[in-house]
């Protein structure tokens, strides 16, 4: 019998219980749409994330922190015993002071920001395509009262209602212990390009930028909340050494982060993450398997008779076997291909839904001061590997429940078979 | 004349729950090339069964049944179904595929045996002319009165050309008008085509118009007549 033929028998057959059939179809459908939904989704997840985060960091970076339990500090100065010990490895490094305040327009609007000392030269040697100004120029040598402000800071809705603009004069304030509101008048000097989600020691949107010196005085502190170090190059080799020697120089009180480390990482709770949902979604599955194993045995009950009639007309135990197996296959076919459709669809209602106007996660805060929330716009990804695996897992799943019955319908007797009624 | 079926001390034992049942207990028999054979008896005598082992649907429990000089019980799944597709059956339930037109049915064994489309097409047009019923080939069986569906199922049967056709009972279900009309078109193919029939029945009359008649009762052919030539 030709393959050609077997499918038309098979499709005949299928056709003859149409709401059986697609109740099955639509047990495949939702398993197979599940798993490319969410699949789909994290892994748009993963790219937004990862390529945010790669703006945000520069992968020839190390961090320095103090370890928090140890109550050491590190000083801004630090940058020199880092440069020693790194020598030859190190390009340049640079102090970060971090705190939290508030920004004050001409039209004494406040927003809070993220106040951020740093050597605005070095800085950009090593954030040269993030710390970039779309407005006004960073100045190498700037004055104390200068401000780089981040795209948030500046355009916080982004529609052009500006908080504060290039050469106006902003106030920053700093709540200081005890209890007392630090400010003092700056300028804006420069408004940076928009960065997106999320950094780790590189600029961001809702920050503002002062000298290191200018924040040494207004914070009235030398301790630094992180050194920055450019690496001569990213290789691993070179990360682990510098670390190690950095980690050394200091005694063992402090964490060195390599950018490439984090990646890694949060790749692998991604990962992790899309394994455990795909799973999931598999069960989903497999439930579907056992429904079409369902329909394909009560269907060879059904049609015994006929089986028997197909061996008395001549018919082999694995023509039988393929006609079932090839209704199984349809079913899981068809369902997969549907389900791949449907759950791309699913994908693209999901991430529409909980993002707000094309953004994940940067709700909008209804409060008088800006909202400086970043919003990261996540895509569904469907790559070949999820579409055709979708597809390949839904054949695979109906051709291991639909074995069983074929091969219980191919080894029914004729005569037997015949005499059913 | 060659000699197309033979049964050699054909012995059959069914188990009926944990009871076995002998519906054959030593049969001999021996046909012939282009002959018309009857085999007449009530139910239960066994007839069904010998024509089961005839058809190589089932295998003997003891004793031998040779099909054109080839020992049945010595063929494997594969080749008792390459065995069946040299023989027609006709059924006396007709055992048509339902959702199958006429053609389609008659079709089915051709593309079993891994015929072309055009070529089924045109044989089971064909057949279905010989039979009476080029007028009905789109119909489904459910569309047909008994007789034309036991037509169909002949014409079925003849589809791949077999070395004979097996019929049990095959107007047991058919009213007497249509019955005649069905052994007509029996004896139409075995004297013109020379194609060769054994035929179960109990109807004495029916069994009447074969060449040779075997009379079984209780698992045993206990006589064999030979009707009008």
């Amino acid at each position: 019998m030709k393959l050609t033929d077997i499918f038309s028998y098979a499709f005949s057959a299928i056709k003859l219980r149409k709401l059986r059939a697609g109740l099955t179809t639509l047990g495949v459908v939702i398993g197979i749409a599940a798993i490319v939904a969410l699949l789909s989704i994290t892994q748009g997840l993963q790219v937004a994330i990862a390529s945010q985060l790669q703006r945000g960091f520069a992968t020839d970076t190390l961090i320095v922190t103090a370890r928090s339990e140890s109550g050491f500090k590190l000083l801004v100065n630090d940058t020199q015993i880092i440069e020693e010990v790194g020598s030859g490895n190190v390009t340049v490094s640079v102090a970060v002071i971090l705190r939290t305040g508030y920004i004050k327009n001409l039209e004494n609007q406040t927003s809070r920001v993220t106040i951020v000392g740093v050597d605005y030269a070095k800085y950009r040697e090593i954030y040269s395509s993030t710390f970039a100004a779309e407005e006004g120029t960073i100045p190498q040598n700037p004055e104390n009262s200068s401000v780089v402000v981040g795209k948030r800071v500046s355009d916080p809705w982004n529609n052009g209602t500006f908080f504060c603009r290039v050469s106006e004069t902003v106030t920053i304030i700093w709540t200081s212990r005890p209890l007392k509101n630090e400010t003092y008048t700056g300028t804006v000097v420069a408004v940076l390009q928009e960065v997106g989600g999320f950094s780790f020691g590189g600029p961001s949107d809702t920050s503002i930028y002062i000298p290191i010196t200018q924040a040494q005085g207004f914070f009235g502190t030398d301790e630094c909340e992180m050194i920055i170090v450019k690496l001569k190059n990213a290789d691993e080799a070179t990360i682990d050494s510098t670390a190690k020697a950095i980690r050394e120089a200091f005694g063992g009180q402090v964490t060195v982060t390599s950018s490439t480390a984090i990646l890694n990482v949060i790749s692998s709770v991604f990962s992790t993450i899309e394994l455990f949902l795909g799973g999931i979604a598999a069960i989903s599955l497999l439930v579907a398997g056992i429904g079409i194993m369902n329909i394909m045995i009560v269907s060879m009950m059904e049609r015994t008779r006929e089986i028997g009639i197909l061996k008395a007309l001549g018919m082999k135990n694995r023509q039988v076997l393929l006609i079932f197996l090839s209704e199984a296959v349809i079913i899981g076919l068809l369902g997969a291909v549907i389900g791949v459709g449907a759950g791309w669809g699913i994908a693209q209602v999901t991430v529409r839904v909980f993002s707000t106007g094309g953004s994940f996660g940067g709700g909008i805060r209804q409060t008088n001061q800006a909202t400086l929330a970043n919003g990261i716009t996540i895509s569904p990804v469907l790559t070949p590997t999820v579409l055709f695996g979708a597809i390949a897992f839904g054949l695979i799943v109906s051709v291991l429940f639909g074995l069983y019955p074929a091969w219980r319908a191919s080894k029914l007797k004729p005569v037997e078979a015949l005499r059913y009624e | 004349m060659a000699t197309i079926v033979e049964a050699l001390n054909l012995r059959k034992v069914y188990m009926l729950g944990k009871v076995p049942v002998e519906a054959l207990r030593g049969v001999n028999l021996k046909v012939e090339e282009g002959e018309f054979l009857s085999v007449l008896g009530p139910s239960g005598s066994g007839k069904s069964t010998l024509l089961n082992l005839i058809g190589a649907l089932d295998k003997p429990t003891e004793g031998k049944i040779f099909i054109e000089g080839v020992d049945v019980s010595t063929l494997n799944d594969g080749q008792l179904a390459d065995l069946r597709r040299r023989i027609g059956f006709v059924f006396q339930f007709f055992n048509l595929i339902p959702r199958f037109t006429a053609r389609q049915n008659v079709e089915l064994p051709m593309a079993i045996a891994g015929l072309g489309k055009e070529e089924r097409r045109r044989r089971a047009e064909e057949l279905l002319k010989v039979v009476g019923l080029a007028e009905r080939m789109n119909h489904k069986p459910a569309e047909l009165s008994g007789g034309e569906q036991q037509r169909v199922a002949i014409a079925r049967a003849l589809a791949n050309n077999p070395r004979f056709l097996l019929m049990d009972e095959p107007t047991g279900n058919i009213d007497s008008k249509n019955a005649m009309e069905i052994i007509q078109l029996v004896e139409r193919l075995n004297q013109e085509k020379g194609i060769t029939i054994i035929m179960v029945t109990h109807d004495q009359r029916l069994a009447s118009e074969a060449n040779r008649t075997v009379h079984m009762l209780d698992g045993l052919i206990v006589n064999e007549t030979a009707n009008k030539p």
